[in-house]
């Protein structure tokens, strides 16, 4: 069985660590992290580098991954409800403008991600802040 | 960071200051580790024995909350014996007089009563870092989570402007950033005061620039902090200012932020929550929609390490399930709010986003995939411009006259003190093995099986000997905003009176204790001083009964399903 | 002689890393794949730390295991340059624990294999060096900071000869202090 390789960067700290993946693409399955050769980790890493990234196979020891968008239909502490992908855009997109429509745009507020996203996911969430939304309510856990 | 992550090794002396490498970043304590093989001094400023204080020159076991008072002395001490580079003074600085006004109360002696540090190894190590060079700075969460914070990092930075040591490789001073993409999100302009490329929102001529390449007139007032939102749900009395919504992408207030209850009560008091995330989380459960997005190994883009370096993520599975990428959602969303939003790809965006910021412009995808890592200011799209490993190249600084501006503050204490009721301090630190609130880490198999709830409690033994604890034992740990439960740690490497909790627990979450009290400047709660008391169960049965029933309670509102919960 | 694994304090950062890489080595790479509560965790070295100390611990392979003495059985046995233990022999009476002056023997399931009850069998393990692995011990692979080493007959005995040559060095000098102090 061929293993194919993809090299990407660590998601669990700042030090930009490289990792090499071996992944089974019949099984759609990673079968092995293994260290590259990155500008900060020649070649090493840590347990998390080595050992994090099972979850993707989702284990389910502590939580679920989220498969579905849901919604709460009956309002707070209502049970979720799985539904379409565009009945859960065209409710955010509804709600949000009505709270805009009724407030003005600084009573909306969002937060980027310091974690798995991406810089290009955070570019857009803070366009779609300033832009649509039109307020500069943005902001990340950098200060957390 | 204004050094590479590389250069660390070759500092002559390092002062890492509230800064726990082997914890947070074990691979670049490993360069401090290969600097200590090369020769390098190390003095350490920590409450703690790290790692790092193991094998320092001067370990300074400083009281949590003195931070300042010991950079000052420092800094005294660089002056009144002769040690600052006058030259580099003089020409890249200003505002040394009045620095100096500020330093002059700042003795050794003064310093010791607060810092509980001798006056002599004050200035031993002044000493040591003075006559070194290059000599660098490193700084953590012990810098920055106390409500005062962004003084010390001024303080730090005093220290090496005063001493020239700007400007070169392995110099310089270098907050390590804590998350993986930190340092991106604030590239990226997710902050209320700046677009991306720290292009500021007050600026006529930054608006006016993404005013025109996002076609639409945008509002020039700095925006909410997040770690505001509680108060802005839950007390603001001007209308205009109080929060109705709020769309959280990729976080966990309801387990990341300080004062617990608070935070939940906003969650539930908002009007509209949106959550989008990988995992069910605490969050999650106070969401009225829930949008799944693609997670780390299924999308593509790009992360900026703690140096600046923009370095490329690949997807290596496809997802399952129906998920989607985040940038895909917020586009949609964008989209149905009459606002349209079409990419086809991560490098689309990519390429919006570096024409419009000047210090990222020549990062592209190619360069990334060619070196494998650029550092940020790459101004040139041409190959030859391959980024930059250092800031303030020959002491030219980022102001209007280049100049770097001393930056003089007074100490004060943390604004909760121990007392007769909740006579210890807590402070909260990093588990080597989980990462954030360990939605991730806590689903790998072996991580978990390493370190699981309810965690530890850091306690000197001397503490443990005076309540009766051993090592294991479930204690009740209480400040006055909540408590919870964890097992206590005896360890001499932390001072008595002092107490240290990791923060990704659920049932020892540590965060139910710590205070919403926030630096004025930096917005940072004060997670590294809160008083606390500690007490023992007598009943241990009963709280290993309880730890369990609570995390199988939790992990049920969670979603693992009940056979799953049968089996484990 | 036998060869070991040695961590070295001046360069570990506590993370134990090698721990994991050490139950990944003796459970296989299917543990990531497989019901995440049907193997176990027993990593066959321990991190310890102290106040002044952060070093991980375990099997020295001595030359005369206290271990292998105390057996009854005789599940304890040398091959190749390490003591091992058998795991079909060793009827988990924890007498090599209690002899081991390192505290490396531990009890652990052996997979797979049940008692005449159906009951899951205890037996004795410790580090193997990774007998199994072709790219030698996991713990000194994975360690990010090379504070652990596979010490050989061959290291010991340069380690010795530098030693020598350096007292020898020492001596020489002490006596030329000697006859200067006596002129």
């Amino acid at each position: 069985m061929a293993l194919d390789q993809v090299q990407t960067t660590c998601p669990y700290c700042g030090a930009g660590c490289q990792i090499m993946f071996h992944v089974d693409r019949e099984k759609n399955q990673i079968v092995e992290a293994v260290p590259a050769m990155g500008r900060t980790n020649e070649g090493t890493l840590c347990l998390k580098g080595h050992y994090g990234w099972d979850y993707l196979n989702d284990p389910q020891l502590l939580t679920k991954r989220l498969r579905n968008p849901m919604i709460r239909k009956g309002g707070k502490k209502s049970p979720l409800v799985e539904v379409s992908w565009e009945e859960a855009i065209s409710y955010v997109a509804e709600k949000l403008t009505e709270i805009k429509e009724k407030y003005g745009p600084d009573a909306i507020m969002g937060t980027g991600s310091a974690r798995g996203a991406g810089n290009e996911a955070n570019y857009l969430m803070q366009k779609f802040m300033r832009a649509c939304v039109g307020t500069n309510n943005v902001d990340h856990c950098a200060r957390i | 960071m204004s050094m590479g992550i590389p250069e660390i090794e070759d500092a002559s002396c390092l002062l890492c200051f509230g800064y726990n490498g082997a914890d947070s970043h074990p691979i670049v304590a490993r360069r401090i580790v290969r600097g200590k093989q090369k020769g390098m001094k190390i003095i350490c400023v920590d409450p703690r024995v790290t790692e790092t204080a193991r094998i320092s020159d001067i370990h300074m076991q400083l009281k949590g909350g003195s931070n300042l008072a010991l950079v000052n002395a420092m800094a005294n001490v660089i002056w009144n014996e002769g040690m600052t580079d006058d030259a580099f003074i003089t020409e890249h600085t200003k505002g040394f007089d009045d620095f100096l006004k500020v330093i002059e109360k700042y003795t050794p002696e003064y310093a010791e009563k607060i810092c509980q540090v001798p006056a002599e190894t004050i200035r031993q190590a002044a000493r040591m870092y003075a006559k070194s060079r290059p000599a660098m700075i490193l700084y953590g969460m012990g810098v920055c989570q106390f409500s005062q914070a962004v003084d010390v990092v001024k303080g730090l930075a005093n220290l090496a402007l005063m001493t020239g040591n700007f400007g070169g490789p392995s110099m310089g001073i270098g907050p390590v950033r804590g998350q993986n993409n930190v340092q991106g999100a604030c590239d990226m302009g997710a902050l209320p005061n700046s677009y991306p490329g720290y292009q500021s929102v007050t600026d006529p001529a930054a608006r006016k620039k993404f005013e025109e390449a996002w076609g639409v007139a945008l509002p020039d007032k700095v925006g909410c902090p997040i770690t505001h939102v509680p108060h802005r749900i839950l007390h603001e009395t001007d209308e205009k200012k109080k929060i109705h919504a709020y769309y959280i992408f990729g976080e966990d207030p309801a387990q990341s932020d300080p004062d617990l209850a608070e935070v939940r009560e906003a969650l539930d008091k908002c009007d509209f929550v949106v959550m989008q995330d990988i995992y069910m989380n605490k969050t999650g459960l106070h969401a009225d929609v829930i949008l799944p997005a693609t997670a780390w190994g299924e999308h593509d883009g790009v992360y900026t390490c703690a140096d600046r370096g923009f370095q490329r993520i690949r997807k290596a599975v496809e997802p399952k399930g129906n998920v989607k990428p985040d940038w895909q959602i917020i586009s949609e969303i964008s989209t149905a709010m009459g606002y349209p939003m079409h990419y086809n790809n991560t490098e689309e965006i990519w390429n919006e986003m570096i024409d419009l910021c000047p210090d990222f412009a020549g990062a592209t995808y190619e360069k990334m995939e060619k070196y494998g890592s650029v550092q940020w200011p790459c101004r040139d799209k041409s190959m030859e411009d391959r980024g930059t490993p250092y800031l303030h190249k020959n002491g030219i600084f980022a102001t209007k006259d280049h100049r770097a501006l001393f930056y003089g503050t007074d100490w004060h204490p943390p604004l909760e003190m121990e007392n007769d009721e909740y006579p210890m301090t807590l402070s909260t630190v990093r588990e080597v093995g989980h990462y954030s609130v360990r939605t991730m880490t806590g689903n790998c198999r072996m991580l978990r099986n390493l370190e699981d709830e309810p965690g530890w409690v850091q306690m000197n033994p001397q503490d443990c000997r005076r309540l009766h604890l051993s090592k294991g034992e479930l204690v009740k740990i209480l400040s006055k905003r909540g408590y919870c439960i964890t097992r206590c740690l005896p360890t001499e490497r932390v001072k008595p009176g002092a107490t240290y909790m990791t923060y990704q627990w659920w049932v020892g979450a540590c965060n139910e204790l710590t205070t919403a009290y926030l630096d004025p400047i930096s917005n940072t709660p004060e997670y590294k001083y809160c008083a606390c008391r500690v007490e023992k169960i007598d009943d241990q049965d009963w709280a290993e009964r309880h730890v369990k029933e609570l995390y199988a309670e939790i992990r049920t509102q969670l979603g693992i399903s009940a056979e799953k919960e049968a089996r484990s | 002689m036998n060869c070991f694994v040695k961590g070295n304090p001046d360069l570990c950062i506590g993370c134990r890393t090698c721990m994991i890489g050490c139950v990944v080595a003796h459970e296989g790479k299917h543990i990531f794949q497989v019901d995440p509560d049907s193997c176990s965790f027993n990593p066959r070295l321990h991190v310890v730390k102290t106040a002044s100390l952060s070093v991980p611990v375990q099997c020295k392979h001595c030359e005369n295991p206290a271990c292998m003495a105390v057996c009854g059985e005789g599940a304890i046995y040398r091959k190749d340059g390490r003591v091992l233990i058998s795991e079909e022999t060793c009827i988990g009476c924890k007498a090599c624990m209690e002899a081991c002056p390192f505290g490396a023997i531990t009890m652990d399931t052996a997979a797979g294999k049940l008692q005449a009850d159906g009951s899951e069998r205890k037996v004795a393990v410790k580090c193997d060096l990774c007998s199994n692995l072709p790219g030698g011990p996991a713990c000194v692979r994975v360690c990010p900071t090379q504070a652990l080493e596979l010490v050989t007959r061959d290291d010991l005995e340069n380690s010795a000869g530098q030693k020598r040559a350096r007292a020898a060095r020492a001596a020489l000098s002490l006596q030329q202090k000697n006859q200067k102090c006596e002129v």
